[in-house]
């Protein structure tokens, strides 16, 4: 049995040839189930110019079991906690080994551009989304510049 | 008078198609003034009654313009079963060139044949595994489901298994008025997640597949090493201005402590100011778990152990090669087998 599954040696290498716009995905040195990864905020959102530093860990029985993501930039958003965590339905109960690396950066990036605060994790950031959304916008914005943008 | 008259060849042609289609596998929109508009089939290979065979599909979808069969209809193939995108540009352009030919003359017949060539000639599913990402082989055993979805065997008695063994550990954490009664775990396919049933036992017979089986392994390019060092800049900017999530400062590290594995913290493998021990302790749960950290723990405390000596395995026997004496030598082999990779996958199957 190799140390390291095909499938994911067969992601990565996609991760290089096809890279996907916006996103970027790299193994560590010493851990190749380890990705270092920046997401781009996306346009027309209170995140666009910003590098959004996450990491991404494919436990052992992936592609069986969601990769384990998590923000490293700090990041003001209804459904991201302050460590970073995600709540995103497809890294937990809704995990089909279909699902790839890129297809899970790809949600987190449009989980930047539809904030769902009915569903929350961040429970203050939610709560000021519901009553003053304005607000909210003017906060990620302000943290997106002072944070993830790189100049 | 403004009484739209049918064309009299479209007619006939919906009425032949009626005769010799079922009634579930020919659907037939009409727009309001009663003219069809919209012919829609599900094609098959053609396999004589043994269903089972059938490997491939497709939906076929007919526009009838106004002025039909003087004017070319529309076509468009959805819902592609087993078929790679080449299979399906194939039939697409085939079936447009058909329509041209047939300009003035019901082409529905003809379309239906056509499609029906095309998957019986590719009556083996040319697209990859969604599991292991890997295509199937003369040799493999594959399944599939009944919404049309290939695996190989092996692959999805994994799936079928983890997902069971998931449910039931989702079970026991919900108190027990809440769990299912029946506690009856309902396979999905990973595709589509349509209720399937397999017998994974018998699934679980299958070898794994050739193609992975046989796949080289991988070792660190130039390109990778270059958008390491990027990321790396990137980090030491965004920490440098406080832009870094600090887990320290957090509460989460303590947290952590107590669960490492003598030897694993200091010089363990993780980058600088990454977390990977925080996730073994602090799973990303909805919110609604969050309240109950501490039910949580022992299974949590067991699967960082469990974690911890998966990396450190990883690191010894998985690395040896990729020391700084042999960095250049690996490098330009796996630049080889790189440049292969890349050959016969663009070669279509």
């Amino acid at each position: 049995m190799a140390a390291l599954p095909r499938r994911i040696i067969k992601e990565t290498q996609r991760l290089m040839q096809e890279p996907v716009p916006g996103i970027s995905a790299v193994p560590d040195d010493t851990n190749a189930r380890y990705f270092h990864v920046i997401v781009t905020g996306p346009e027309d959102s209170p995140f666009e110019g910003g590098l959004f530093k996450l990491e991404l860990f494919l436990p052992e029985d992936y592609p069986m079991s969601a990769p384990k993501v998590r923000f490293i930039t700090k990041i003001y958003h209804p459904n991201i906690d302050r460590l970073g965590r995600i709540c995103l339905d497809i890294l937990k109960d809704k995990w089909s080994p279909a699902l790839q690396i890129r297809t899970v950066l790809l949600s987190i990036q449009a989980l930047l551009s539809a904030p769902n605060p009915d569903d929350p994790l961040a429970n203050d950031v939610a709560e000021l989304w519901k009553v003053n959304e304005s607000e909210a916008i003017r906060n990620a914005k302000e943290w997106t510049r002072r944070y993830a943008m790189d100049n | 008078m403004s009484e739209t008259v049918i064309d009299e060849r479209v007619t006939d042609e919906i009425a032949a198609l009626k005769a010799i289609l079922l009634d579930d596998e020919l659907n037939i929109k009409e727009n309001d003034r009663g003219e069809p508009e919209c012919i829609e089939t599900v094609l098959f290979p053609s396999t004589g009654e043994d269903s089972q065979s059938q490997y491939v599909c497709v939906t076929l979808i007919v526009q009838l313009p106004v002025g039909y069969p003087d004017i070319s209809p529309t076509i468009s193939l959805r819902n592609p079963r087993g078929l790679d995108e080449n299979t399906v540009r194939l039939m697409q352009s085939d079936a447009e060139a058909k329509c041209k030919d047939f300009i003035g003359q019901p082409v529905m017949f003809e379309l239906i044949e056509l499609i029906r060539e095309h998957l019986t000639r590719s009556n083996l599913p040319t697209d990859q595994c969604a599991i292991c990402l890997y295509g199937f082989r003369e040799g493999d055993e594959f399944t599939k489901t009944e919404c049309y979805h290939y695996f190989h065997s092996h692959c999805l008695a994994a799936h079928i298994a983890a997902a069971e063994r998931y449910y039931r550990e989702e079970q026991e954490k919900l108190p027990q008025w809440q769990q299912d009664a029946t506690n009856k775990f309902q396979a999905i396919c990973p595709v589509c997640r349509e209720s399937i049933n397999c017998d994974v036992e018998s699934l679980w017979s299958a070898p794994p597949p050739i193609d992975v089986e046989a796949a080289i392994d991988f070792s660190v390019t130039t390109e990778l090493r270059e958008l390491q060092k990027q990321m790396a800049a990137l980090f030491l900017r965004q920490q440098q201005r406080g832009g870094i999530i600090d887990l320290e400062a957090e509460g989460v590290k303590t947290l952590v402590r107590t669960e490492d594995e003598p030897g694993a913290t200091t010089d363990g493998p993780n980058p600088p100011g990454t977390s990977l021990n925080a996730y073994s302790n602090q799973n990303m749960q909805p919110v609604n778990h969050m309240q109950m950290p501490q039910s949580k723990q022992s299974s949590q405390t067991q699967n960082h152990a469990h974690y911890q000596s998966r990396q450190l395995h990883h690191n010894y026997h998985g690395h040896n090669n990729h020391g700084h004496r042999n960095r250049g030598r690996g490098r330009a082999h796996y630049r080889r087998q790189f440049d292969r990779v890349r050959q016969t996958e663009s070669t279509p199957r």
